[in-house]
């Protein structure tokens, strides 16, 4: 294990789901990866990664009596190993969030960088839990200012619970808009570094209706060029892998989310 | 800055502006709707503000309490999380007369972008005006002022910071704060047993 990543944004829109993957299938290119779809309460992944028809998801590794094994819900797509999350409501309800540090702890030990898909919101101990149990945030930003303000709060969350700030995305950016300026000042404020402006594109509607992430889709769009650069600019930081688990295991989770 | 009584056509709160701004380009409002911020309202603030319609296009946008138009007036109740909009109908003609105030006009696509983030919705608005309008770009200034505020920044992030550890609080985490995160004295400090 190296590191685990968050990926937030504190807003929904803004792309954050289809940059996971993004950012994942670029990464698999050095490492080992596996993405987590954290976002719980409202799953998303499974769809973006054809993994709709999944029989054994992570709602199942959270719930005290169904009977899963971890591996079970670990599926090999696209040169990552992905854990998607179920849509059943009932599911949700029934779930233990609180298990989700034993399921990112025993996934973290066989794994170099695990990004962890986050909701996009910070209402509930649930949403806040990926972006506690992470390493560092990867924050997607659009340029606009209710994402950038938004994307300011995530990050005071993040640091709250000692998680720095590994870099900013600027998703779904306009032909007509130069990020430049906007990046230059908003990295007075976020840490990390920018790591891609990555342009608006039709490819990427067009890859979620196929049920593949962008870089399997279209791996030659402009904006799955930038998503490669950002992932080329991530500096994955070398850790010691049990203490990454003895972390995870280690951290106060309470019981009911 | 008058704006005629209009005919109250519903008041809800919603999540999400864009709905209310989607429901008004379809419908094809003339009139105004009135945005209140409900995140606002928790704090003891009174965040609120108006913004007119041609046809669903939006033209005016005006910040009631602090009484300041056009894009800045706009971000001043560019605030996320529920609101509660009240649209209401006014006739063309009435209207007329603010809609000349050239100060408090904003760009068709700007409420979308800036009290919603909805950037295809802002685009639609835009392919839906008139041909006079679409011409009123986006520009960045918004963005570039937003982030040129430091004193409003840091006022957000503090807020941000002191939310989190209450919430930690509220939901048990408190073990997990970092030792040093926040720099408000006041505030007693976890540990990091991560």
């Amino acid at each position: 294990m190296v590191e685990a990543f968050a990926v937030a944004s504190g807003k929904g829109g803004t792309g954050k789901t289809t940059s996971t993957l993004a950012l994942g299938m670029a990464l698999a290119e050095d490492y080992d990866v596996t993405v987590i779809d954290a976002d719980t309460g409202m799953a998303n992944l499974l769809f973006h990664a054809g993994l709709d028809d999944a029989d054994v998801t992570l709602h199942d590794l959270l719930v005290d009596e169904r009977d899963a094994a971890v591996s079970d819900a670990v599926y090999e797509r696209f040169g990552m190993s992905v854990v998607p999350c179920g849509t059943s409501l009932a599911a949700f309800e029934a779930a233990d969030p609180g298990r989700l540090r034993d399921v990112v702890a025993e996934l973290a030990a066989d794994t170099d960088v695990l990004l962890l898909d986050s909701p996009a919101a910070l209402g509930s101990k649930s949403a806040v839990l990926p972006v506690v149990l992470a390493d560092r945030i990867v924050v997607v930003l659009q340029p606009t200012v209710p994402s950038l303000s938004d994307g300011l709060k995530v990050q005071e969350y993040a640091h709250s619970y000692g998680t720095d700030t590994a870099g900013v995305v600027f998703n779904r950016v306009q032909p007509d808009e130069n990020v430049d300026r906007i990046a230059e000042q908003a990295g007075r404020y976020f840490g990390g570094q920018t790591l891609a402006s990555v342009p608006e594109s039709d490819a990427v509607r067009a890859a979620r209706r196929e049920g593949k992430p962008l870089l399997a889709h279209a791996p030659d769009d402009p904006a799955a060029d930038a998503f490669r650069e950002a992932a080329a600019r991530l500096d994955v930081r070398d850790g010691d892998g049990r203490d990454v688990a003895e972390r995870f295991k280690s951290a106060v989770v309470p019981e009911r989310i | 800055m008058r704006i005629p009584r209009g005919e109250l056509r519903r008041s809800r709160v919603v999540d999400d502006a864009a709905a209310v701004l989607r429901a008004v380009l379809d419908e094809e409002l003339t009139g105004y709707v009135v945005f209140e911020p409900q995140d606002a309202l928790l704090l003891g603030e009174t965040t609120r503000g108006v913004v007119t319609f041609e046809d669903g296009i939006p033209v005016l946008a005006y910040d009631t309490e602090r009484e300041v138009g056009g894009r800045d007036g706009l971000e001043g109740f560019a605030v996320t999380g529920p609101t509660r909009a009240a649209v209401h109908a006014v006739d063309a003609a009435a209207l007329a007369d603010a809609h000349e105030v050239e100060a408090f006009r904003i760009p068709p696509g700007e409420p979308a972008r800036v009290l919603a983030g909805d950037e295809r919705l802002a685009e639609q608005t835009v392919d839906a005006a008139p041909a006079a309008r679409r011409e009123e770009g986006r520009d960045q200034s918004a963005v570039e002022a937003f982030l040129d505020d430091t004193d409003a920044i840091e006022e957000i992030r503090s807020e941000a910071r002191e939310e989190a550890r209450a919430r930690a609080s509220e939901w048990g985490l408190d073990d997990v704060l970092a030792d040093d995160a926040g720099d408000s004295a006041a505030i007693e400090p976890g540990t990091d047993s991560r």
